[in-house]
């Protein structure tokens, strides 16, 4: 109850106690519950689907070559890391194939700290959108995962005919279709991490800045270009490498198509779990902070 | 004045509520002295408080359309914004039937999208199935009258026509709270009939508008009601010609440099201010979160 005492004590402002039905009215600006929160998520999904194909659209629009970014860019890394790994320190000593290890390293990487630098971009990048309409904002995320499992599809694609081109040559076998259920998996992973941290960046930009460092940590921490041998000596370290969802990502996918054998089911468990868990604590946190996001400061 | 029919107003259900609204901004000050670079760049800026609005309540009903006047700085924006909820009052609370829709200058939504994307990426935000979407597609088009060019990206648009293109996209959803800051003014006489024709339109649907303008005329013309803010405060709440009335004497009285005759004025009117003490017939969800 306000505007009970006047502002000013000398004006006598005249207070009208006025009866409200307040029923049906809704505190504006309040989040719904978290059940009507995923119910809206799906009513929203034709606007998550089509906002990620403009995504797609407009990214390299600018460009001359559009859309050939999308399978250059993991090329030219994936090249650069050949000269500096391969051929300069020459890490590769006896193992087989250390070209195709290298690549589905980093075409995978790559993938996972792009959906998650743009998602935690997010509320910014949008904000124009966001300050327009009353989406449920975790729609947006959803739609930077859409977009970037989409824009997958070429890359690995790609990934897989250059692993049948360039010698030593691996052959087809059933078990390349094992991508697919870990891709989807560390698509999940990717949106529950990007929930996450477009909160935190949402509230302290300054995060943002750090991220790029950390994800560079991370890259090392993957085995994207060493094999995990190379940590032998420090016991501690490989321990915590091995917790790493996306170095059994990495795992799954080269021993698949690598090396032509069931990958094991300790790396599908942890990158499951890893998966679900964050998802679930990420739609969690994402969630509670609803009414925060867009809001000028 | 006397008691009105203050019965019959309760058992009406309000469309929009503002129990007790203040609204004060940290707004960051360059400090002049101490310029040296480190103090600079570890310490914060120092910041002063801004009363944008005080104590503002307010119980607007279906059908009403209410007008927005006062000088720069008033708190008529802060006023929009707050009903849109794009920022959270400081202390009191609003409540509304439905999500207000705010139709405000800033037009581009995604800059190098074409017309017609934007249309659909805004249907589709708004929760508009597609079906829906492909029935009003056209009505949309034609409110906005660039057909021309709807499938240019809207970065080569003038801000009338996006302007134009904000206010078709934000109208196509039928809002029952409206609020329009300016966006009237822009655009020319043909878009201003059709805007006017479209604004009748969703009041005699019983929606609830909310117009800021600088122009005395365009809300003597729409509006059923106005309030006048100055300097954050509530100064009048009442039919539009009285409200016009005593605000252009006000703004005289300013012109003429007479501050004093333009403060008296006011605060004669504040004085008469029938504040309307919000009380809860039912519980309704006054608090979440």
């Amino acid at each position: 109850m306000a505007a009970e005492s006047p502002s000013t004590p000398n004006s006598p402002v005249t207070v009208v106690p006025t009866p409200v039905n307040l029923r049906g009215l809704t505190r504006v600006g309040a989040k719904p519950s978290f059940p009507r929160y995923l119910g809206s998520l799906w009513n929203y999904r034709h606007f998550i689907y089509f906002n990620a194909k403009a995504d797609v659209q407009t990214t390299n629009s600018r460009d001359r070559l559009g859309n050939v970014w999308l399978v250059l860019n993991p090329i030219l890394n994936g090249l650069t890391f050949y000269v500096i790994f391969g051929v300069l320190l020459n890490v590769s000593r006896g193992m087989e194939n250390f070209l195709g290890f290298l690549l589905i390293g980093v075409f995978l990487f790559q993938m996972s700290s792009r959906a998650i630098l743009t998602g935690s971009r997010v509320i910014r990048g949008n904000l124009k959108i966001i300050q327009a309409f009353h989406f449920p904002r975790a729609a947006l995320l959803i739609g930077i995962n859409l977009r970037e499992l989409l824009a997958a599809v070429p890359v690995i694609i790609t990934l897989l005919l250059l692993i049948l081109v360039i010698p030593p040559t691996e052959e087809i076998s059933w078990l390349w279709l094992l991508i697919l259920p870990a891709l989807i998996l560390q698509a999940l992973f990717n949106l529950g991490v990007g929930l996450i941290l477009a909160r935190v960046v949402s509230m302290v930009s300054d995060v943002g800045n750090v991220l790029t460092f950390v994800l560079r940590f991370w890259m090392y921490g993957s085995c994207v270009m060493l094999p995990i041998t190379i940590f032998e000596p420090y016991p501690a370290l490989k321990g915590i490498i091995e917790l790493n969802p996306l170095y059994h990502l990495l795992e799954i996918v080269r021993t698949a198509v690598l090396y032509s054998e069931l990958p094991q089911w300790q790396s599908w468990a942890v990158l499951a779990a890893w998966a679900f868990g964050m998802l679930g604590i990420g739609i969690i946190y994402f969630w509670r902070g609803e009414e925060s996001y867009g809001r000028d400061e | 004045m006397a008691v009105t029919n203050e019965v019959s107003f309760a058992l009406e259900q309000p469309v929009v509520v503002l129990d007790g609204v203040s609204m004060t901004y940290s707004v960051p000050t360059t400090a002049r002295e101490g310029s040296d670079g480190a103090r600079r760049v570890l310490q914060r800026q120092s910041s002063s408080i801004v009363i944008a609005l005080s104590d503002v309540s307010l119980v607007a009903r279906r059908g009403e359309s209410i007008g927005i006047i006062g000088r720069n700085g008033s708190g008529k924006s802060t006023l929009m914004k707050l009903i849109n909820g794009r920022v959270p009052p400081t202390t009191g609370a609003i409540y509304a039937s439905s999500r207000p829709t705010l139709l405000g200058v800033s037009a581009a939504l995604v800059p190098d999208l074409s017309g017609r994307d934007n249309i659909m990426l805004g249907c589709l935000a708004m929760g508009i199935s597609r079906a829906e979407i492909n029935r009003k597609f056209d009505d949309i088009v034609a409110l906005s009258g660039l057909s021309d060019s709807i499938d240019r990206p809207i970065r080569t648009y003038s801000s009338g026509m996006g302007a134009r293109l904000q206010f078709a996209i934000a109208t196509a959803v039928e809002p029952e709270i409206l609020l329009i800051d300016e966006a009237l003014n822009t655009g020319d006489d043909q878009f201003k009939g059709q805007t006017k024709a479209k604004m009748d339109e969703l009041r005699s649907k019983a929606g609830c508008v909310f117009l800021v303008s600088h122009s005395l005329g365009v809300i003597k013309e729409l509006c059923s009601r106005v309030l006048w803010l100055d300097e954050g405060e509530l100064v009048m709440d009442g039919r539009p010609e009285d409200v016009i009335k005593w605000y252009r004497i006000f703004t005289k009285h300013l012109a003429a440099g007479d501050r004093v005759l333009a403060l008296k004025t006011k605060r004669r009117m504040v004085n008469e201010l029938r504040i309307p003490a919000v009380q809860a017939l039912e519980s309704g969800r006054r608090s979440s979160a």
